[in-house]
């Protein structure tokens, strides 16, 4: 695993290290301003890769207090994080999943907050609604604040609500406001959204329509933990190690991360390469390989080829790299792509699904290396 | 590794409060004896069986004989979270004549929680009880509210009619430690029942046990070791009983469409803990794992419609793999 490079340093030697350290109290406000003034993209500095590469290092040594396994999906998540965008999980309950955004909430002092999507949910209660006070015998509208104005949400079982409330939450995401009784409220920056799927139990869900499954950057599936994990999650849960969550980075750093990121230079045949790989999994594109045709009934979107080039710097930068490789772009293609290809009934009479269209794609959409 | 005292006052525990329970509630000992292990860990319990098996009194004894603040809640399908949760009432000063809001908490700021047929309220308001179970605060109008500790809620769920229930989402299940299902009695049994006066006799129940007693109880358990070969026996077992892994074993393959996820492996071990500890033994055994399995996993497995058309139930399933895991 790539991701395995990565050392972990003990939160002092991060704070010693850093001059991009967190920061307390009134000495905040001064530095926060300071960092947000992002370089262009021409100023950009070894020197910034290698504090993502720091901030990194600093929140995975403090999710390993907690999460033990599944490291993948830390790194992935972490990867959307850097990039500003949301992340899905499907996997089956008692994963941690809860357990493994509250502590990355903690590492990076962000608010919180888990709402349990269920049949009866409506989008009042998401967003927030009106409420009619009387004070000194004026009486005024006050508007309570819904569960959504928080950094980081946590959507559980998110097809277990109906279309229109489901639709609130994909709103938000999108344009990071609501609009509650004729007025837009921004959302707290940043903002993360983390949405889960239960794929056990298909009755009585609403499955997500793809238009709105294609807002969430990647798409993730968590197993079971392998038995060596499995043993030390006994071992570490069921004594009194209560752990103590450092902060890592604040929000105000993350932002500038997320902007870091997004400048990061891309040379032109790697972003051909991304724009080529999701090209691929059109049927109808003259590039797409023979078993797209006979599988794929939709290919990825627009936002399959902008996420692939954004999850591909986010993962360089995570890394202390200021060029974006094409292993960067390999390496993000199936949590970016799977949810955006829908195979046909042919696919699933043959059990092809989309995490092996996105395989297949990877081995037939060649490298820039071999076009030149 | 807890100090000898330690365990010696969970056993005096588990003793008198045994005694007080029996005094009232006739027959029933694997249940009273599960729900001491989910006590001393600090778990909820959901608790099923048909219609008159002692569920109720079985709680209201323990909040009695344990010095618990104790509510119940009837759930029907009108009830609101903020029924559960409180909410913000508007109160005029009689002073000032001004209207201020005032937070009204609601029946779950309690120790114990008797949840009376969870599955005939509608998902939002069994979400707002589930989740305050596993977060032990509540949220209402941005302000977060502690619950008071201990925390245990103790849900109820009918099994006699399923038309108009609204049944418990897995993944909510699994938030209950242990499923404990109330014998049905023998004909014996029935006849002291009918004789006897339990209400009388819970009116007399003694005081065993205060809430911080509980509290200390929960510590001394979590620090009794587990052996490694006692955690290799829980992770095969619940590996076992996943479909679609390498380990699972032949019923679940044809019975089983989802097996126990890891919160079945850490209760395992922790009701594996308390039950040593209730027996006053510093060190939890595969014995101990082999009691509280049928509790732990019962609700955590998911049969398939062959189950159902050949009548194999989930508890079945359970003792298939405690045969068929050895070690």
């Amino acid at each position: 695993m790539f991701w395995g490079r990565s050392s972990i340093l003990p939160p002092s030697s991060f704070i010693l290290r850093c001059s991009w350290r967190p920061v307390l109290g009134n000495e905040r406000d001064k530095s926060v301003n300071d960092q947000l003034i992002a370089p262009s993209s021409a100023a950009l500095g070894k020197e910034h890769v290698a504090r993502i590469r720091a901030a990194h290092n600093a929140i995975l040594s403090e999710v390993r207090k907690v999460i033990i396994g599944q490291s993948q999906v830390v790194e992935e998540v972490l990867t959307t994080f850097f990039s500003g965008g949301h992340c899905l999980i499907t996997g089956v309950p008692g994963l941690a999943k809860t357990l493994l955004i509250s502590t990355l909430g903690r590492a990076l002092a962000l608010t919180f907050r888990r709402i349990q999507f269920t049949p009866d949910l409506m989008p009042s209660d998401i967003v927030g609604h009106e409420l009619l006070r009387e004070t000194d015998g004026q009486r005024s509208l006050e508007f309570v604040p819904g569960a959504i104005f928080s950094n980081i949400v946590l959507a559980d079982e998110i097809n277990r609500t109906p279309p229109k409330t489901q639709a609130a939450l994909l709103e938000a995401m999108q344009e990071h406001q609501v609009t509650s009784g004729g007025t837009s409220r921004k959302l707290e920056e940043p903002f993360f959204v983390l949405a889960t799927q239960n794929p056990i139990e298909q009755e009585g869900t609403y499955p997500l329509p793809l238009a709105q499954q294609d807002r969430f950057m990647f798409s993730l599936i968590i197993g079971y933990p392998t038995k060596e994990e499995e043993l030390q999650i006994l071992d570490a849960t069921t004594s009194n190690l209560a752990a103590d969550i450092q902060v890592a980075l604040t929000g105000a750093e993350l932002l500038k991360a997320q902007q870091i990121v997004r400048l990061l230079p891309a040379a032109a045949p790697i972003v051909k390469y991304a724009v080529r790989l999701a090209g691929a999994s059109r049927p109808a594109s003259r590039h797409a390989p023979d078993f797209v045709k006979q599988y794929v009934s939709i290919g990825a979107s627009l936002r399959g080829s902008q996420y692939l080039l954004l999850g591909a710097r986010a993962r360089a930068a995570m890394e202390g790299r200021l060029a974006v490789s094409v292993d960067d772009i390999k390496a993000v293609a199936l949590p970016v792509l799977r949810h955006r290809i829908v195979v046909n009934f042919k696919a699933d009479a043959a059990k092809v699904d989309s995490n092996e269209i996105v395989r297949r794609l990877l081995e037939a959409v060649p490298g820039p290396k071999a076009e030149l | 590794m807890p100090q000898d005292k330690e365990v010696q006052a969970v056993v005096e525990f588990h003793s008198k409060l045994s005694t007080a329970l029996h005094s009232v509630v006739v027959g029933q000992r694997a249940a009273i004896d599960h729900v001491m292990v989910a006590l001393v860990v600090g778990g909820h319990v959901l608790l099923t069986g048909g219609a008159a098996t002692a569920k109720g009194l079985l709680v209201q004894c323990l909040a009695k004989a344990a010095k618990l603040s104790f509510k119940r809640i009837q759930f029907t399908p009108d009830l609101m979270p903020s029924d559960i949760t409180g909410a913000e009432i508007l109160e005029e000063d009689s002073r000032t004549g001004k209207r201020v809001a005032q937070f009204v908490s609601g029946p779950i700021f309690t120790n114990l929680l008797m949840a009376d047929e969870i599955n005939r309220t509608p998902p939002k308001t069994q979400a707002a009880l589930l989740e305050a179970m596993q977060e032990k605060q509540v949220s209402t109008s941005g302000v977060t509210r502690p619950l008071p500790k201990p925390f245990y809620v103790m849900a109820t769920k009918t099994s006699l009619e399923t038309d108009g229930t609204y049944p418990l989402p897995e993944a909510q299940q699994d938030r209950f430690m242990l499923n404990i299902e109330m014998d049905t009695l023998s004909e014996e049994e029935e006849l002291q029942v009918v004789t006897g006066d339990a209400m009388a006799q819970l009116a007399e129940l003694p005081q065993v046990i205060e809430a911080e007693g509980l509290l200390a109880f929960q510590q001394t358990v979590r620090n009794i070791p587990i052996p490694k070969t006692v955690q290799h026996y829980i992770v095969n077992l619940t590996a076992a009983s996943r479909p679609g892994t390498p380990d699972a074993i032949e019923a679940v393959k044809k019975y089983v469409a989802w097996g126990a996820g890891v919160r079945a492996t850490q209760y395992l071990a922790l009701g594996a803990k308390a039950r040593a500890a209730l027996q006053g033994r510093a060190v939890a055994a595969q014995d101990d794992v082999k009691a509280v399995a049928l509790p732990v996993m019962r609700h955590r497995i998911g049969v398939n419609f062959r189950a159902e058309n050949d009548n194999v139930k989930p508890a079945q399933i359970v003792g298939q793999l405690l045969e068929a895991v050895k070690n």
